[in-house]
């Protein structure tokens, strides 16, 4: 790194390519063109709020009148003294209520203001969240969850920050701006003229920090974030680190990066002290124009001392929100880009369960019909992949039915497909006679219960686990479900029992213990059908016969389809439909198809040793069934 | 590039310690803060000769007064500029160096530290808790010097003027700084609280959208919807509780203010009409009151700023001072690795759970070793040890001779390359990650070798297939690149580390039988040229190595060549036979095979 720096440009080359293919990567998001649009996008969710945002711009005019009327008020007073006797107790008067009405409308005025734009962040997010989960598998597939999160959580309230900070109350500084100069106008034009005669180069200057604030608070945001993601790099990828020995490489480009958001930070307080001192001094040159005029003044006019003292009050009064616009200014961006990328998200069309095929939804099937079929079905997950061809099959009620194949063979994909959690290309599959699209997806899904591989935990407890969907576990059945599997003893054992803590994605259970669950959670559910797609993680003897034991708990008397990989769950169906390579090519009971002595009998005599090499009981991971890729946790 | 990383290892870091370094700034810093607030009191008295020049006909005075009101803004503006800049710079070095100590300081740990302390945490560290001491050292030096001269200053010109006044004035005084001591404190509370609400709502989000096929599978839709409802409820109200507080804060610091205002107004006036201020000094005192409310309430923010630096400061210390348990040893050699890799009974528990046992096996330099096993045997954890990325027993591992626990860290882990098993990618271009033992990428010839890697672990017709091949960012928010994909691309930058003993765990889990044939071709290559160790459960990847070991349940169960082993009964024989019937299986076409009607 520190050599690349110094040296030429040839040798730079790659260097530049690399940055430049990494600055193009992480452009994601940083929109550069702010379109006021999007925030009009947004009034569908605050429209039922207005009423109390409406009520709030009222209480911020009035609170900006009653603030604006004191330094007049002052002045009148500070005429009045020797001239008007009680006039000073007088103007005191008015003065102490007005201040009171101002200090009592501030309150009500800035929360209702963060009332109606929580509640409105509150009803966006309940919308992203709900609309998420409308959208199709496939997406998921394609989406890092994390940046899902991040939609429903930073960019809506990067949105409610701008309610929440007040920065609406501009509107309310703009109208300060406009009254000032009109009563400062009125009272001595040729006074204020003077005082404002500051005011362009002011605004100038503003503007031109404006950008400049901006751009460098920009650069403060990348380069914050550009800081974490190769800190949090480095502690994910530490081993990879440590085995190549790149600790003081790392920590030399770590440094570059370091340097560079140091430098951003710096360039942004410049830019921030130089505002906050500047709008001081340029308010202090205010006043001092004012001084010298009411002194030029004072040759031929005497300027009263109220007007001068409401003058330099009025000076105080203008650049204070002056000094606010800039900050308030970012906040409005950073608002823009949050909506522009919520809204962005609403535009996605991967729907769950489409209604593609058009007519009235049911939810009973047909009477006498299988439970489950699948009609010359070719599935692929990508366009340009098959997964499935022309796969044909049935299941009757009451079956149970084992499907067997090699890796990658196409078996888990079915009961993606009976779930209609993806779309068939060619065929149909039917669920009690019944097009699976024809179904209305709750009442389709309401007759499965699924065992997946790859089990996955919510936090909450055992119990809330396997009783999911019920806000309040029915502990009679959820006892019941895990006696069935012989399991209840075993849980209960551990602490903290049926209520005991599921971490995240339940790190704190075993993969045994989480197979478990999920074999409880499914007979909880009672289904028509279960779907079971068998583990292949490695477990210990005793976990192994106790999985065994729930297989057959969970799958006695029940129309079932088994994605197996035991020899003993193998040999226990009632029929074997054997994949191989995205087709059928065998289907028939354990006996008839070893006689075939075709793939099946291959299958067997593999799985049969991979049992042998596997003593007592563990499997190598060799035969990990290929499921589509999970989105990974970002 | 100054700094060298081995520099950083002497930046200060304890609080006291970045404070003396610091002094200096500080010094400088409090100097302009005083050259500012003496100007500004010397403003207040110009305006106050400018008022009583204007209101008693003296335009010449109020002209004079007015142009020293100009020039001593100006100065004091750019003396505020260069005093903040200068005190929250040193805010920032401290960061920054506190920053760079700190990824120095994990960069020393080993696996049993991140495990005891999750990624999550650790960035939380290095960045909120870095941040509150960073506000500490900055923002809250510069409010204690600032406060206390503006406070002088302010003082001092509205004594000058009337005493009398003054002490009313101030009478609200220490009521403001209570308040504001009271609101700071309440606000860092329910601002964490409300940051908790977001943290509990985002996880719920996180575990319902990763979880997806089992909300889809149990129709869960609406349960989730009613849990993800209640954390946003509980965020909702927590941030109305936030909302609440800053809401009253304005008015309750503006209605203190305000008392003080009017007691000016009403008093002062008072006063003037006595004749004991004159006008100007009426507005000059006025003006310097109202320099005096914001150094007060920054004072009332000081209480919580130095509690939280404190706070976040000793969270650090929980990373500064976690001690490593992997150390370089002290000897010194100079002359080259040749490669010899021993290992003497070695036995190693991970906490109680025993997982290798009396493990001795021997390659020469130059040689090859396969170790065999099924997963959880500990041929990985073998592994790791060999190049102490945990910690590796004393007397157990030897390079050349040397037991590793005495060779310098840096001798051990640069001749001893490692690459694991689950590929993990830099989120940076394939170049950079495949060139990621390259001192130079940028180099003339590194373009090439790192072609030629990838074309070694079969991976180069796929990364120039990508959008920008060789530029393509890859890593879990670029082009996901497929799992296979991934493990190659990490075999290629393994394959181009120049290091004399190569081990490679498991490098061929997801490839299929051709490419893993390709790929078996370049590991034959890089025996030439190097000792290579190979961790597989793969025959056809063992039986190309000198020797293989066969390691079950933590200890050595078997040792031969390929021909021996697979002759013998056994594990390994096992595996070959499971081995060749996957083989088999696959060759099988579908197409021959007779799809059975339904």
């Amino acid at each position: 790194m520190t050599a690349a720096a110094t040296n030429g440009a040839p040798k730079n080359a790659p260097k530049r390519r690399a940055e430049a293919a990494l600055a193009k990567f992480h452009e994601e998001g940083q929109l550069n063109t702010y379109d006021a649009k999007t925030l009009l996008r947004l009034w569908p969710y605050v429209r039922p709020h207005s009423s109390q945002m409406v009520v709030s711009i009222i209480l911020l005019l009035l609170g900006s009148a009653a603030a604006l009327a004191q330094p007049y008020l002052m002045g009148q007073g500070l005429d009045s003294i020797g001239k008007v006797p009680g006039g000073l107790v007088k103007a005191g008067v008015i003065l102490t209520s007005l201040i009171v009405l101002e200090q009592a409308i501030a309150f009500p005025q800035m929360y209702l203001m963060q009332v109606a734009g929580a509640r409105a962040m509150a009803d966006l997010r309940r919308a992203v969240f709900a609309f998420l989960h409308t959208r199709s598998l496939s997406f998921f597939d394609r989406t890092p969850v994390g940046r899902l999160v991040t939609r429903v959580t930073n960019d809506v309230d990067a949105i409610g920050e701008m309610f929440a900070s007040g920065a609406l109350n501009a509107i309310g500084d703009l109208l300060r701006l406009v009254v000032i100069v009109v009563v400062m106008m009125r009272m001595d034009w040729q006074m204020a003229l003077i005082a404002f005669a500051s005011l362009p180069p002011v605004l100038i200057g503003v503007n031109w920090t404006r950008k400049r604030i901006r751009s460098a608070f920009r650069e403060v945001r990348s380069k914050t974030a550009r800081m974490n993601a190769y800190l949090n790099e480095q502690v994910n990828g530490m081993a990879v680190v440590q085995a190549f020995a790149r600790e003081e490489e790392s920590a030399a480009e770590f440094d570059q990066i370091n340097s560079a958001y140091r430098e951003a930070n710096n360039r942004s307080i410049i830019f921030d002290a130089t505002m906050d001192a500047s709008i001081e001094m340029i308010s202090s040159l205010c006043v001092a124009s004012v001084l010298w005029a009411a002194g030029l003044h004072a040759a031929s006019d005497r300027v009263s001392f109220g007007t001068l003292f409401t003058f330099v009050a009025y000076i105080d009064k203008f650049f204070l929100p002056i000094r606010d616009l800039s900050a308030r200014y970012t906040l409005v961006q950073s608002a823009m880009t949050g909506a522009e990328r919520v809204f962005e998200l609403f535009e996605n069309q991967d729907v769950d369960a489409p209604d593609t095929h058009g007519g009235e939804k049911t939810d009973k099937g047909v009477p006498g019909a299988p439970a489950l079929a699948l009609d010359h079905v070719t599935f692929g997950y990508k366009p340009t992949s098959t997964a499935l061809r022309d796969v044909t099959f049935q299941v009757a009620k009451g079956e149970r039915v084992a499907l067997v194949g090699a890796t990658g063979a196409g078996k888990s994909t079915v009961a993606s497909l009976f779930l209609r959690l993806y779309e068939i290309r060619e065929g149909k599959a039917l669920l009690f006679g019944v097009d699976v699209r024809d179904w209305s997806s709750e009442a389709l899904r309401s007759h499965f219960a699924v065992v997946p591989q790859d089990v996955f935990l919510f936090p909450g407890t055992v119990a809330s686990n396997i009783a999911a969907g019920d806000e309040t576990p029915d502990m009679a059945r959820v006892k019941l479900a895990l006696e069935r599997i012989d399991a209840l003893e075993l849980l209960l054992r551990r602490e903290g029992g049926l209520d005991a803590k599921v971490e995240e994605r339940g790190s704190n259970f075993s993969a045994g213990e989480r197979q478990l669950i999920a074999f409880a959670r499914a007979l909880y559910k009672d289904p028509d059908i279960l779907v079971l797609d068998e583990a292949t993680a490695n477990v210990d003897s005793e976990t192994e016969s106790r999985l065994q034991r729930a297989v057959e708990g969970a799958l006695s008397g029940r129309t079932a389809l088994v994605i197996a990989h035991r020899l003993s769950t193998i040999r226990k169906a009632d029929r074997i439909v054997v994949f191989h390579k995205g087709q059928i090519v065998e289907q028939g009971t354990h006996d008839e198809l070893l006689e075939k002595e075709g793939v099946y009998a291959k299958l067997h005599a593999l799985q049969f040793a991979r049992e042998e090499v596997a003593v007592p009981s563990g499997r190598p991971p060799a035969i990990k069934e290929s499921t589509p890729p999970a989105p990974p946790p970002e | 590039m100054t700094d060298t990383p081995l520099a950083k290892r002497d930046h200060p870091i304890t609080l006291k310690g970045q404070l003396r370094d610091k002094a200096w700034i500080y010094l400088a810093g409090g100097g302009l803060l005083l050259v500012q607030q003496f100007l500004m009191a010397r403003r207040d008295f110009f305006v106050r000769d400018a008022v009583d020049a204007a209101t008693t006909l003296r335009g010449g005075d109020a002209k004079i007064a007015a142009l020293s009101i100009f020039a001593v803004s100006i100065i004091a503006a750019l003396a505020r500029v260069a005093s903040r800049y200068i005190v929250f710079s040193a805010g920032r070095n401290v960061e920054y160096e506190l920053r760079a100590v700190l990824l120095d300081r994990l960069q020393a740990l080993g696996p049993s530290f991140f495990r005891t302390m999750p990624t999550g945490e650790i960035m939380s560290r290095a960045t909120n808790d870095l941040t509150q001491v960073r506000l500490l050292l900055g923002f809250g030096v510069l409010n204690v010097i600032s406060s206390v001269f503006a406070f002088a200053s302010a003082l001092y010109v509205m004594a000058t003027i009337s005493l009398r006044l003054t002490i009313a004035s101030l009478l609200t005084v220490p009521l403001l700084w209570l308040v504001t001591r009271s609101f700071s404190t309440r606000l860092f509370t329910r601002t964490r609280e409300n940051q908790e609400a977001i943290g509990h709502m985002s996880d719920r989000v996180l575990a319902s959208l990763a979880g997806v096929r089992v909300v889809r599978a149990f129709g869960l839709g609406g349960s989730e919807a009613a849990a993800f409802e209640k954390s946003n409820e509980k965020y909702l109200e927590k941030s109305l509780s936030l909302a609440r507080l800053r809401g009253s804060m304005g008015p309750v610091m503006g209605t203190i203010n305000a008392v003080g205002v009017l007691i000016v107004f009403w008093y002062g006036g008072a006063l003037m009409d006595d004749g004991a201020i004159t006008p100007g000094g009426f507005v000059s005192f006025w003006l310097a009151l109202l320099r005096l409310s914001w150094p007060l309430m920054a004072l009332g923010f000081v209480a919580a700023i130095v509690q939280r630096g404190r706070a976040g400061y000793e969270r650090l210390r929980g990373i500064f001072d976690a001690v490593p348990e992997v150390q370089s040893g002290p000897l010194v050699r100079e002359e080259p690795v040749r490669g010899n890799v021993k290992v003497e009974h070695l036995t190693f528990a991970y906490k109680d759970k025993p997982v290798l046992r009396d493990v001795s096996l021997e390659v020469p330099a130059g040689g090859s070793l396969a170790i065999v096993g099924r997963t959880g045997s500990g041929k990985s954890t073998l592994a790791v040890l060999l190049s102490r990325l945990m910690p590796t027993p004393r007397g157990a591992v030897f390079l050349d001779g040397d037991d590793v626990c005495d060779l310098s860290l840096a001798r051990v882990r640069g001749s001893i390359g490692y690459a694991q098993q689950d590929a993990f990618l830099f989120s940076t271009t394939v170049t950079k990650n495949i060139g990621y033992s390259l001192d130079d990428v940028d180099a003339p010839d590194a373009d090439a070798k790192v072609k030629e890697a990838a074309r070694e672990a079969q991976v180069l017709s796929e990364i120039e297939g990508l959008p920008d091949a060789f530029d393509t960012v890859v890593g879990e928010r670029g082009v996901q690149l497929s799992g296979g994909q991934r493990q190659r691309t990490a075999l290629a930058r393994a394959l181009l580390r120049s290091c004399p003993v190569l081990v490679l765990d498991d490098p061929l889990s997801a490839v299929d039988a051709k490419t893993e044939a390709a790929i078996l071709e370049a590991i034959e290559r890089q025996k030439a040229s190097r000792t290579l160790i190979l961790i597989t459960h793969r025959v056809v990847a063992a039986r190309r190595c000198d020797k293989i070991v066969v390691l079950d349940d933590g200890e050595v169960v078997a040792t031969g060549t390929h021909d021996e082993l697979a002759a013998a009964p056994g594990l390994y024989a096992a595996f070959a036979r499971e081995q060749a019937l996957e083989a088999d299986l696959d060759s099988f076409d579908a197409d021959t095979a007779l799809p059975v009607p339904t």
